[in-house]
């Protein structure tokens, strides 16, 4: 008898124990359903960004490098430029009257960042630790190597990086690229022009016998002169990375172009039509010689953003 | 005949004549002999026509109210009537809070501008408002249900705890005893169906207490019962170890681990019955909690805009443009009416239209990165499911433009 009126005393207490947990965790519950998410969203980081507010996206991109960034019959096209359309649709700026391409030089890439001429370079600017001490990278979205390209008559001639050594051979490379650096780094004497277009005009007017650039690039030229020229594989031994250059002073923007670019892996690693993927097959891709996928790109920030609900799967 | 002692008493208040008094056959026998013996005794009444007349009523005392004792008590807790005026108020508050949420959020969608409400009111159609309201509201209507059902239920069965001397029942005991079933239900459904995943498990205590499912409903014997329970256990687990672990790895979601795991194990006690010295406190504190939580809850219902966002690019055919950022009240041949976000109405020429898209709003973030087999935390079952029939929601890019 007493033990069962203590016994029903203790369910009684446990009852009143339970009933004020489950209040106060439906209440924690509502609390947390209004509060902010930890994690910054995407708009927040627009706002973040110099070009929020902005009318139009100034995007550095080349004119004059096939299949990565050239100007045809008034189009900007190539694969740097689907990149760039890629991540300036992405911050919310699409179709022509909202996008301005910028045509940069190599060398100029790096100045017209500093000077704010552009808000973004999309233009085969490999990733680097020297140049990021002056301007920021998002990426890598392209990963190539350096090669060398040869007209056809000394395909047989030009085979080694002891060949390019020759002083018999004028190499040709453009000024403020990694290239120049590493033939340097070889003790290969250079010419050094503006442009790689510049070398391969001079190499088919007679001025040089070399030009030596990323893959990607000369890929490019290539394409345009598939009869004149051979591409020779060297091993240089390093891999070029290519970027997104962003202003130093807007990490929100460079974390934007990174998000964006780790959007697109994502969607080429599930499986699905990635930009990234459509860009490659539209330009690059039947011109190189192995098949590429997206790099992943490196220091990608956790954002919050409207499709973070949908399915995974 | 029946008027003849009728006129005699000159000096009293006549009662109103009664249909309900006896059959039309008895009544000569009144008058003739029946009726002789209680004339007797009330002399001065001279009513003995009415043999019927209701014991207390006072024949002969004018200044009282000819009704006044006619035991008010009992007429004011008739349950038949009460139950008229309970079903009453309900369909009243059923019609009228939606309606006046409505109209209420119109005000505040056209920014509190008189001439503004007028155009919005001009233009949304009730059942548009009504199932817009429902949309956004069925959330907060299921969740003030259950938590009355719930409470009610535990207090109703500690009522007979109560302290002596205490005559009224709490009032969500008093609710949730008028309330049928099937209301009940349909309440929990509601709340199953629109509720954050996330917290679906605080669902199953409130279950428990509202229905009184004690473990001991399970099997009347314990091994049974503890196997019941055990396998019970074992499938929510298997539903829920996944975001669990991912909880944990993610380190500050102690609250979500919280809300997976302990709603479970209180629903074994949670049905009560609780001690008498709690009910009376619990009970006055979670009125005023109830109350006050739907009114917090309603702001953000209010001020839920009633038209979609949208962003309109404006601009003649090979010129510039411009986004409008806002909701789209009406279209008609000439225009375009868009109330922007940042307030103010916009009459867009039909012509100049050149692109529209319909953009998500900021409160539409998901606050956690956690998903139960591939259905994000913050989805209730529906919009999960609808986002399995389209899974990818794609963001314009207009929608990042700024306002």
């Amino acid at each position: 008898m007493n033990s069962g009126s203590s016994q029903s005393r203790l369910r009684s207490i446990a009852s009143t124990l339970a009933v004020a947990l489950t209040l106060v965790l439906a209440a924690a519950a509502g609390c947390d359903s209004r509060k902010e998410p930890d994690l910054p969203s995407v708009q927040e980081k627009m706002r973040e960004t110099h070009i929020y507010g902005q009318s139009k996206l100034r995007i550095g991109v080349a004119t004059n490098e096939p299949l990565m960034g050239e100007l045809r019959n008034g189009q900007h096209v190539g694969f740097d430029v689907e990149i760039a359309r890629y991540v300036a649709a992405s911050l919310g700026y699409e179709g022509e009257q909202r996008l301005e391409f910028v045509s940069v030089a190599t060398e100029d890439r790096i100045p017209s960042l500093q000077g704010g001429t552009v808000d973004l370079v999309v233009s085969s600017f490999s990733m680097t630790e020297d140049r990021k001490q002056l301007v920021s990278f998002a990426g890598p979205y392209f990963v190539t190597t350096q090669e060398v390209m040869v007209p056809v008559r000394l395909k047989d001639k030009i085979r080694t990086i002891e060949d390019l050594r020759d002083p018999a051979y004028k190499v040709c490379t453009s000024g403020g690229s990694t290239t120049e650096a590493e033939l340097e780094k070889h003790q290969v004497k250079t010419f050094v022009v503006k442009d790689v277009g510049d070398c391969v005009d001079g190499i088919r007017k007679g001025r040089y016998d070399a030009v030596s650039s990323d893959e990607s690039i000369l890929a490019g030229f290539l394409a345009s002169f598939p009869k004149e020229f051979e591409i020779v594989d060297m091993p240089f031994g390093t891999s070029e990375l290519l970027g997104v250059g962003v202003p130093i002073g807007d990490p929100a923007l460079r974390d934007l172009v990174a998000f964006f670019l780790q959007k697109s892996y994502v969607q080429g690693r599930d499986g699905d039509a990635s930009p990234w993927q459509t860009a490659y097959n539209r330009t690059l891709g039947p011109w190189l010689k192995a098949e590429k996928r997206q790099p992943q790109p490196l220091e990608v920030p956790k954002l919050v953003d409207f499709d973070d609900k949908a399915p995974a799967k | 005949m029946s008027a003849a002692p009728t006129a005699t008493s000159g000096d009293g208040p006549v009662p109103p004549p009664r249909t309900s008094v006896p059959h039309g056959d008895e009544a000569p026998a009144i008058d003739g002999t029946a009726a002789a013996p209680p004339a007797v005794d009330r002399p001065a009444t001279g009513a003995e026509g009415d043999i019927a007349w209701p014991a207390g009523v006072p024949v002969a005392e004018p200044a009282d109210p000819i009704v006044a004792d006619v035991e008010p008590g009992r007429v004011r807790w008739d349950p038949a009537e009460r139950r008229a005026r309970a079903s009453q108020s309900f369909w009243t508050a059923v019609v009228g809070v939606p309606a006046i949420f409505s109209v209420l959020r119109l005000g505040v969608e056209a920014g509190g501008e008189l001439q503004t409400t007028l155009l919005l009111v001009a233009n949304v159609g009730p059942v548009n408002l009504l199932a817009g309201f429902l949309t956004t509201a069925a959330r907060l209507l299921s969740t003030g249900l259950v938590a009355v059902f719930a409470l009610g239920a535990v207090l109703a069965v500690s009522a007979d705890r109560l302290p002596p001397g205490t005559r009224r029942r709490p009032l969500f005991a008093r609710w949730a005893d008028i309330t049928p079933a099937w209301v009940v239900l349909a309440s929990f459904l509601l709340a199953l169906i629109t509720w954050p995943l996330l917290y679906l498990p605080l669902l199953l205590p409130a279950f428990v207490a509202a229905f009184q499912l004690r473990p001991a409903r399970l099997h009347e014997r314990v091994v049974p019962r503890v196997l019941l329970m055990g396998a019970l256990l074992a499938g929510y687990g298997w539903l829920m170890l996944p975001t669990m672990r991912d909880a944990m790895r993610q380190g500050d979601e102690w609250l979500v681990l919280a809300l997976i795991v302990v709603p479970p194990l209180l629903a074994l006690f949670v049905a009560g019955p609780l001690p008498g010295m709690v009910i009376r406190p619990l009970a006055s504190v979670t009125e005023v909690a109830v109350l006050a939580t739907l009114i917090w809850a309603a702001v953000p219902v209010i001020t839920t805009p009633v038209l979609p966002l949208t962003v309109t690019t404006v601009g003649p055919e090979s010129g510039p443009t411009e986004d409008v950022r806002g909701h789209v009240v009406t279209t008609d041949d000439v225009n375009m009416v868009i109330l922007q976000e940042r307030g103010g109405v916009r009459y867009v020429p039909v012509g100049l239209v050149r692109a529209q898209v319909l953009c998500p709003s900021e409160e539409e973030l998901p606050r956690h990165q956690l998903r139960i087999h591939d259905f994000h935390v913050e989805d209730s079952l529906l919009e999960g499911m609808g986002r399995r029939v389209r899974p990818v929601h794609r963001i314009d890019a207009a929608c990042r433009t700024p306002a």
